[in-house]
């Protein structure tokens, strides 16, 4: 048989898939489980005719059973346990574990992950430039582990293997990493022990963000999109791709906001295998703001690529009210689960 | 159990013989039930799951596709995602996304797929073990309907039927030949029927790979093939035990170089009607072309041994027939329900048939030669039997 051109399709079939995608999704009904019934959920409730059914998953994932919701991961910042220490520097204390743990990526489908605290991605660690931060690492898994920041700090905190007991955290083993958050930005933590790519694709990585000393100007709502993928068959290539963990979550769960309000995202790619991702957002520009090292914006756009470990701040209005799009542009991807949706409301 | 029957003792079932055939069935019964309990000292959870999948067939309608597929594997599996092209697809599978072993279910994708193009569809089970299934060019799937049972009837017609009878034709005519070309043709119907067994039994083999392995597909060829070769012969030496004249015995024969044929025919028509249906094989005039001028040598091949007798128009038309139907059966089976199972049972029963034949037509032959020697007769008979089907194959390959 001959060989298959998939992408070739795909760039022609896909675009015309999400086209029709954006006007149909609030109609979608949210059909049952899929291990609890399996013949009448379906694919018959969603919006068919003449162009098939639109790519989804059908049923919801255990979100209990997974320990964390992406709905939630969107605001859960941890600012840790504040205290001040004798010099009046402000002092951030985290506790953060690795663990194993099977979370359902998609319903039916358990990913065996490695994680921090339980979740993809890890907590948000959110602190002010300046502050003292305070990082208790155990790894309660059955292979070394450990966490590597973005940002300044002295070598010994680096957590990579070589630098010293921080570097490879062995099984029942623990390390306190310790350095003052620098410079401002938006940054990220994952694992540093190899091999690299399957440690972080195994969910070990998380959003670190600084804050300046005099703070961001205000806006009504913040929330952190953490761009990843999911090796469920351990090939070295995505099966599936997510914001926040859960492939198609926010097309199942359109996120909802008020026209008018200033949103402000924390967008992070920690894809591996790929070489890029994307954000593009429908109906709307916004101010993109790469690493957030800069309070001003380096472009006003709709559509930006970030590489392995790229970050930045988009900042954005919407005006009309109703339901947009927001996906990868690398549209193979968009199919594969990272599609979600905003529910702008009058 | 070698030492039990060369003992001289009573022939007869005795309570005390049946006994002692039990405790080695009551002795297995015990180890069994020791590794059921225990694992027998070793530790038999396999680290990861196996699964297997064998997709059977797959339909596609409009907006629809539909894929049959079956759990091969060791233990139950739950499909849990349909990947096409690069979408994750919603579906639903009935009767239950949980498949046990060796069960059966079909997934139903809504998707608008467009004509020609290629898709790869990949499954996901519970425990994201990917299976991928090909369809090399979409096309609407041909249904059970008038006009395509007419296709397939038509196939099987141009492919088995016409061919065969084109050959039989040729009997007025090979009436008139000497005793000595009669050998020469059987010896060449000979050739013919080898070359198509192995045809048959290579054919066999390719069908084999694709059968579920739980079905031991090359078993299944042996199990096929000794079985229906021992069957004919037992069959024909009952007949000569029965009635012996010659002329029965070559009509005897006929009919069986008919079945054997029959049963090549009926796995070809199987072969086309699969590979017309997934869009393999474009049947072009040419393609026709080369199967009836490569089939007409099997009408041929079945008049052979009833040259120098008078059979009646009516057994002629039925060796036809028998000959040549199967090949419509074989499209109409092939073409609505492509089952690789059914195609390597019905390819190991034509290799057996086929190899008895030559076997029967071998024994013709020695009688022959042994009423006057003709060595170099039946050497370039069999030799032109099979230079002739391999000179028509190229028409066709």
């Amino acid at each position: 048989m001959k060989p298959l051109s998939r992408r070739d399709f795909l760039k022609v079939g896909g675009l015309a898939f999400l086209g029709t995608a954006g006007a149909t999704a609030l109609t979608q009904q949210k059909p049952g489980h899929v291990h609890e019934d399996p013949n009448v959920h379906s694919a018959h409730t969603m919006q068919q005719g003449d162009h098939g059914d639109l790519p989804g998953t059908v049923g919801e994932v255990d979100h209990e059973k997974n320990g964390f919701n992406p709905t939630d991961t969107l605001t859960d910042f941890d600012y840790g346990e504040v205290s001040t220490l004798p010099d009046g520097q402000t002092l951030r204390e985290y506790k953060i574990v690795a663990l194993n743990k099977n979370i359902e990526v998609v319903p039916g489908i358990e990913f065996p992950a490695w994680t921090y605290n339980g979740r993809i991605p890890g907590p948000t660690i959110r602190a002010t430039e300046g502050d003292r931060i305070r990082i208790h690492f155990s790894n309660g898994s059955n292979h070394p582990h450990s966490m590597h920041f973005h940002g300044f700090h002295p070598g010994e905190m680096d957590g990579v293997p070589g630098s010293g007991s921080g570097g490879l955290v062995e099984p029942g083993g623990s390390f306190t990493y310790e350095f003052n958050a620098e410079p401002f930005g938006l940054h990220l933590y994952h694992c540093h022990v190899f091999p690299l790519a399957r440690h972080i694709a195994k969910g070990l990585y998380g959003t670190f963000i600084i804050d300046p000393k005099e703070g961001r100007p205000a806006v009504d709502r913040e929330m952190v999109m953490v761009m990843n993928g999911l090796d469920v068959d351990f090939d070295d290539a995505n099966d599936f791709y997510a914001v926040n963990g859960i492939p198609f979550h926010y097309q199942n769960h359109p996120i909802q906001i008020r026209v008018g309000e200033k949103i402000r995202i924390y967008l992070v790619n920690i894809l591996e295998f790929d070489f890029v991702n994307s954000f593009h957002l429908h109906a709307n520009f916004f101010n993109y703001f790469p690493t957030g090292t800069s309070l001003i914006p380096s472009e006003f756009t709709d559509t930006i690529i970030q590489g392995q470990a790229q970050r930045g701040i988009l900042e954005f209005t919407y005006k009309y009210p109703g339901m947009y799009m927001f996906h990868a542009h690398v549209t193979e991807f968009a199919e594969l689960g990272w599609n979600g949706m905003f529910e702008v409301m009058a | 159990m070698t030492q039990i029957a060369s003992q001289p003792t009573s022939k007869r079932l005795t309570v005390r013989t049946i006994a002692l055939l039990l405790i080695p069935i009551l002795l297995l019964a015990g180890v069994i039930a020791l590794f059921l309990f225990t694992g027998g000292g070793l530790n038999l959870d396999s680290p990861a799951p196996v699964e297997n999948i064998n997709v059977e067939k797959y339909i596609l309608k409009r907006n629809n596709i539909d894929l049959y597929i079956r759990n091969t594997g060791p233990q139950d599996l739950t499909i849990a995602s349909v990947i096409i092209n690069d979408a994750v697809m919603p579906f639903t599978v009935s009767p239950h996304p949980t498949i046990p072993r060796l069960g059966r279910a079909q997934i139903h994708v809504n998707y608008a797929w467009n004509q020609g193009e290629a898709y790869g569809i990949t499954i996901f089970t519970g425990n994201a073990i990917p299976f991928a299934v090909d369809i090399p060019v979409a096309f609407e799937t041909p249904q059970p309907s008038g006009r395509t049972f007419l296709g397939f009837t038509l196939i099987g017609l141009y492919v088995g039927v016409i061919p065969v009878f084109l050959g039989i034709f040729w009997f007025p005519a090979l009436r008139q030949l000497g005793r000595r070309t009669m050998t020469f043709l059987m010896a060449a119907t000979a050739g013919l029927l080898i070359f198509l067994g192995l045809d048959t039994i290579a054919e066999a083999l390719e069908v084999a790979a694709r059968v579920p392995s739980a079905f031991q597909g090359i078993g299944l060829i042996g199990i096929g093939a000794v079985a229906t070769f021992l069957l004919l012969d037992a069959i024909s030496k009952s007949q000569t035990e029965v009635q012996g004249t010659e002329s029965e015995r070559r009509l005897a024969v006929a009919l069986m170089i008919a079945i054997g044929i029959g049963f090549h025919n009926l796995g070809e028509g199987l072969a086309i009607g699969a590979a017309y249906n997934v869009g393999e094989i474009a049947l072009g005039t040419f393609l026709v072309v080369g199967f009836i001028i490569q089939n007409i040598t099997e009408g041929l091949g079945i008049i052979a041994p009833v040259l120098r007798d008078r059979p009646t128009l009516g057994r002629l038309a039925l060796m036809g027939l028998i000959g040549g139907g199967p090949a419509i059966l074989g499209a109409w089976i092939g073409g609505y329900t492509p089952s690789p199972f059914l195609g390597v049972l019905f390819l190991a029963i034509g290799t057996g048939a086929i190899f008895e034949v030559v076997y029967e037509i071998a024994k013709l032959i020695q009688k022959d030669t042994a009423r006057e020697s003709m060595p170099m007769t039946v050497f370039s008979g069999i030799l032109t039997g099979m230079l002739l089907l391999w000179v028509t194959g190229l028409l066709i390959k």
